[in-house]
């Protein structure tokens, strides 16, 4: 085998949560004012494995094991950050941002413009979100939340290669950022992925807030972020048997939020579908939208249609959380029925 | 010395506590639990032992590792199996799960937010002595979550307003692979309570009788009027934080240590034998245990699942009421 062939088999093999800590790595590399806090972190590498081997290499001052005292931790970051320090704080769930809201939406996202631009808050919060099946307080992602809050950008990647390229930027970045990972992404591998597995070896970055078409269609425009591209491209793929020929777009952040880029493929589909496993009412299938509509006008569409986790917490059994989490089943099923329509 | 009838009935709770986890795991290997599964074994000693002076109007708020609480409380435990089976029947008809449950009726609930248990007692506290009830609310945290912001606010209330709590601290020196020692500023955490003008206590919860006696003084202290109390009991966790758990962070070696040497069932034959239960007893105990649950989960796993029809039922009481 060739040395690239090699290499490429190697970061297939690879798990996406040692791409996101080799992404957080380079960066501590290159930038010493970075820092990690969390639970978990250190001594076990991350509950998923997203910080293995940082302590061993940058230190238990620069990779630190914190108590379960996340509004403590989250402060400290913002304490870091005025202090002329990058942290990095990681709230291994999303759901436990209740705990220390506080500190994100109140001191970190407001602080920048509460002192006329004076205070720069280059922090990343960096949690986990999306449903494997935990029930209602462990299952969420809640994007919105932290959309509908100004000040904070919010990423949330579906693949490999973004999660790396999107790390980086999120950790260059002088603004807060809240970086969603998704739980079933990071129980993967990059061979377990429809799209971009592959992964340069240095460091790279991606711009915050620029969407990318990741399946070309002409029928319906679906647009939707973190694990559901992944539903949806198994949907699209399903649809295209049935003859019908959807456009997949990832949107990688909620904030910004790049609707330039959907109101472009559904000004030619004329059909939008905005996917969202975060829940429906107030949040980003609704803001999408009408942002898609402001720049088409009334008429550019004849369907806008939203698929989301209806205003329910998540159940624990199986039975209903299929019923009420958005999958490739019930994507396929709103895609078919769109199709049908005008 | 703890008499034979005591001796007995304290280790038949305790086989009966292993049993319903182990039941559990089974139910996790026969996938008919999906989600995260944390079980209690190795840590029965305290469930079983705060079971004695349990009232059925006190109250017990627990964390995400709460089966045995649960039971103590005395939830029922085929309400309680099928819930973690995800049922219809289950206690709260499959919707809240393993980390989740809620029994009105004996005054039970948990939490799988951690730190977030010992508020919600609080309140129950506040609730017993307004009515003038000589009750005691029960608030149950780990070692992990004695550092939450959480904890510190409710022993804050509870100190100044002289309220019926016990915070009772499951103290198994980790919180999943971070070790009490690396971040906790004192050495226990029953020593804090004199920041709250609580009464602190240190328990082997190895030890059933060691557990039964103090968490009755406990009680007591509480119920009579003494104001909040921080029980903490040391114990060990036999298995990861939650099924499928690598457990990077401890060696096999560690654990098997661990299960050898605190396993609070094998450490209570000798004083089963001091009391005259035999051998022979203690092991019909533990089989008798085992078969119960094990024909409870046969039951529970022909338990149908929630209707998908219903998913969005029970936000909101008009939708309980339909
Ligand atoms: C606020 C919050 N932070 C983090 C978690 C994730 N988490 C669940 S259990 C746990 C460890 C708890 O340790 P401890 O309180 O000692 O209880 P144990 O698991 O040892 O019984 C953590 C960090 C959570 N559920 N809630
Ligand atoms: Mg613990």
């Amino acid at each position: 085998m060739s040395a690239v062939a090699e290499r490429a088999n190697d970061r297939l093999a690879m798990p996406l949560p040692a791409t996101i800590a080799e992404a957080i790595a380079l960066e501590m590399e290159r930038d010493d004012t970075i820092l990690c806090l969390g639970e978990d972190i250190g001594r076990a590498g991350g509950v998923f494995g997203t910080t293995t081997g940082l302590q061993e290499r940058f230190g238990s001052a620069r990779v630190v094991d914190t108590p379960i005292a996340e509004m403590g931790f989250a402060g400290m970051g913002v304490g870091l950050a005025q202090a002329g320090m990058r942290p990095l704080v990681e709230i291994m769930f999303v759901d436990f941002i209740g705990v220390c809201l506080e500190q994100v939406y109140n001191a970190a996202a407001k602080i920048p413009y509460m002192s006329g631009g004076r205070q720069r808050m280059p922090m990343v919060f960096k949690t986990a979100g999306g449903c494997i099946g935990s029930a209602a307080q462990h299952s969420q992602c809640l994007w919105g939340l932290f959309a509908h809050l100004p000040g904070m950008k919010v990423v949330a990647p579906c693949n490999p290669h973004d999660h790396k390229g999107l790390m980086a930027a999120a950790l260059r970045s002088d603004d807060p950022v809240v970086f969603i990972e998704h739980k079933a992404l990071l129980l993967r591998k990059g061979r377990d992925f429809r799209h971009h597995p592959d992964v340069p070896d240095g460091a790279y970055t991606l711009p915050l807030g620029e969407a990318a078409v990741v399946r070309e269609g002409s029928d319906v425009t679906l647009a939707t972020l973190s694990a559901s591209v992944e539903h949806a491209l198994a949907a699209a793929e399903e649809l295209a048997g049935e003859g019908v020929s959807v456009e997949v777009i990832d949107l990688r952040s909620v904030v910004p939020l790049d609707a330039d880029t959907v109101a472009a493929s559904a000004g030619r589909t004329g059909r939008l579908l905005v996917v969202d496993e975060d829940y429906l009412s107030f949040g980003l299938s609704a803001e999408l939208s009408l942002r898609v509509i402001d720049r088409l006008g009334l008429s550019g569409l004849r369907q806008v249609e939203r698929l989301a986790l209806p205003d329910v917490p998540i159940p624990a059994a199986l039975s209903l959380e299929k019923a009420v989490v958005p999958g490739p089943e019930l994507i396929a099923d709103r895609l078919r029925q769109m199709a049908k329509g005008v | 010395m703890t008499d034979a009838a005591t001796a007995r009935a304290r280790f038949r709770r305790m086989a009966a506590m292993r049993a319903f986890d182990e039941a559990c795991l089974e139910a996790l290997r026969r996938k008919a639990i999906h989600g995260e599964l944390h079980v209690g074994l190795g840590q029965e000693a305290i469930g079983a032992g705060m079971a004695e002076s349990l009232r059925p109007e006190d109250a017990v708020v627990s964390t995400h590792r709460n089966h045995f609480h649960g039971l103590a409380k005395g939830v029922d435990r085929r309400a309680l199996l099928a819930e973690i089976c995800e049922r219809e029947a289950g206690l709260c008809r499959g919707r809240g799960g393993h980390m989740h449950p809620f029994d009105p009726a004996t005054n039970f609930s948990a939490t799988g937010i951690v730190g977030a248990s010992i508020p919600v007692a609080l309140g129950y506290a506040h609730a017993f002595r307004l009515r003038g009830e000589a009750a005691v609310a029960v608030g149950v945290t780990g070692d992990g979550g004695s550092h939450t912001g959480g904890f510190h606010e409710a022993l804050v209330m509870a100190g100044a307003a002289n309220l019926p709590m016990v915070v009772l601290v499951e103290n198994n020196a980790l919180a999943i692979s971070v070790q009490f020692d690396d971040v906790s500023p004192t050495e226990t955490v029953s020593e804090r309570a004199a920041a709250y003008s609580a009464l602190g206590l240190h328990v082997d919860g190895t030890d059933v009788d060691a557990v039964a006696e103090t968490f009755a003084r406990a009680m007591d202290h509480a119920r009579s009027g003494g104001g909040p109390v921080i029980v903490e009991a040391t114990c060990h966790r036999f298995r990861g934080h939650f099924e499928g758990d690598p457990e990077g962070y401890r060696s096999k070696e560690e654990r098997q240590r661990v299960r050898d040497n605190f396993d609070p069932l094998r450490l209570y034959r000798h004083r089963l034998a001091a009391a005259g239960v035999g051998e022979a007893e203690a092991d019909a105990i533990l089989a008798e245990e085992k078969s119960a649950m094990k024909a409870l989960l046969a039951e529970v796993l022909e338990m149908p699942l929630p209707d998908p029809a219903g998913a969005m039922l029970y936000r909101f009481v008009e939708e309980a009421r339909a």
